[in-house]
């Protein structure tokens, strides 16, 4: 390899280094507050706190949380990646579905929960469809 | 997607989050109707799911409830007397981290009887409690604006974002000790919180006993959580007389919680976190 293809190589992996950068966590939970945020104004208190990872297509993760009874909340997830689809659901301690109310748009989704019993229940998180082989998640959450 | 799903009413379309920006044309609104038709509804999830499947993808770590959360509740339950349930000042006595930490987590959650109680003094007094334990253990820098925010905001008399600034302010000490590399800590941060958050819970529950207030006790994924966090925590830790104390503390409600929850067992958590929350406060 003569020393003009061994520049422009570099070059091309300096191009590739600079590309933009991949999903991260912190782009996700961007995302998840973006979808909480009306509900926020509608009253909820966002804990100031979030869960969040990532999932491969059509794997599914649980959240383990103690909800009380009286409470009502929101859940919203959210991710980062263009043309990725999330869902969320909860689930009480029997596995029988919980939520009072979902939706699921692209890249954010919600569930919310009166809580009718106090217990655990189980957050259900989702990656539906996604160009990417691994997709960032995040979870936040919301009560009042 | 499967027409079928279209229909279901539990699972319907949002508000398009990113058409904030839009103008409101026709065009506009009807673009997003067809757009919400598209792609806005989603596959029904299951009616029920086998949770068995479940614990090899869960999260390492369950949701530990906010003290908000509780004291949400017990807004609902009727009007008690939270001056009475108020507890005397107790970090004169702080020890090891271990027992900071747990201090820490008794003193935030003290801040919000005294948010109920609208004891302006005592929560002014709880948020220098706070800076102080955090001054102890190396994390003041963290919940330094957080502290100032209660003792400005408690003056004002504004009762709900000072609830938000102690909730934060366990946020962000948990947090600081994890970057620390302290986990255990802050376990004991969130343990100290909910040890005294029961004791209160118990003792507003047993003053006026209702199924529904006593249903709030249901917690025994919780319980389980914060035993297999002591039990896990390295022997130096494990053997510390006041973790061992509240170690059996744990053991001794676990069956109360894992059975009907009667006005006789409410008694008796009420008694066991009581004296747990005693030692914490005490000199090691």
């Amino acid at each position: 390899m003569d020393e003009h293809c061994e520049t422009i190589l570099i070059l091309l992996s300096l191009c590739a280094l600079l590309s933009p950068a991949e999903a991260t966590i912190d782009d996700a939970i961007t995302c998840a507050l973006q979808a909480i945020d009306p509900y926020v104004k509608q009253g909820y208190i966002a804990r100031d706190d979030q869960w969040g990872g990532d999932l491969g297509l059509r794997e599914q993760k649980a959240i383990p949380h103690t909800l009380f009874k009286g409470n009502d909340y929101w859940f919203c997830m959210g991710t980062d990646v263009d043309n990725a689809r999330v869902a969320i659901h909860v689930y009480d301690s029997k596995g029988k579905i919980a939520e009072n109310d979902a939706w699921q748009k692209g890249r954010f989704a919600g569930a919310r929960v009166l809580a009718q019993a106090t217990g655990t229940y189980y957050i259900i998180v989702e990656v539906t469809s996604s160009p990417k082989e691994r997709t960032t998640w995040a979870m936040v959450y919301g009560y009042k | 997607m499967c027409c079928g799903n279209v229909s279901d009413s539990r699972v319907r379309a949002e508000p398009d989050l990113e058409s904030d920006r839009m103008n409101k044309s026709r065009v506009v609104y009807v673009t997003t109707v067809f757009v919400a038709a598209i792609s806005g509804f989603a596959e029904a999830p299951p009616n029920h799911i086998d949770l068995s499947k479940f614990p090899a993808t869960q999260l390492d770590d369950v949701v530990v409830p906010l003290p908000s959360e509780v004291f949400n509740v017990l807004d609902k339950l009727g009007t008690p007397n939270w001056q009475g349930e108020l507890r005397e000042p107790t970090i004169k006595n702080r020890g090891e981290r271990t027992q900071i930490a747990l201090q820490l987590g008794s003193v935030v959650a003290e801040g919000f009887v005294a948010v109920e109680a609208a004891d302006k003094g005592r929560v002014q007094e709880i948020g220098r409690d706070v800076l102080e334990l955090a001054r102890a253990i190396g994390v003041e820098s963290t919940v330094l604006s957080r502290t100032n925010s209660i003792i400005t905001k408690a003056d004002a008399g504004n009762w709900n974002a000072v609830r938000r600034e102690l909730d934060g302010a366990l946020t962000d000490v948990k947090n600081a000790m994890i970057e620390l590399k302290d986990a255990q800590l802050a376990h004991l941060v969130s343990l100290g919180g909910w040890l005294r958050g029961t004791e209160v819970l118990t003792s507003v529950v047993q003053k006026s006993y209702s199924p529904d207030g006593a249903d709030l006790l249901n917690q025994p994924d919780l319980l389980k959580y914060f035993q297999e966090r002591l039990a896990g925590m390295p022997p130096r830790m494990r053997n510390n007389q006041l973790v061992a104390k509240i170690q059996k503390g744990l053991d001794e409600i676990s069956p109360l919680i894992n059975q009907k929850i009667t006005p006789g067992s409410v008694r008796r958590i009420n008694e066991i976190t009581g004296q747990m929350v005693k030692a914490i406060g005490s000199r090691a």
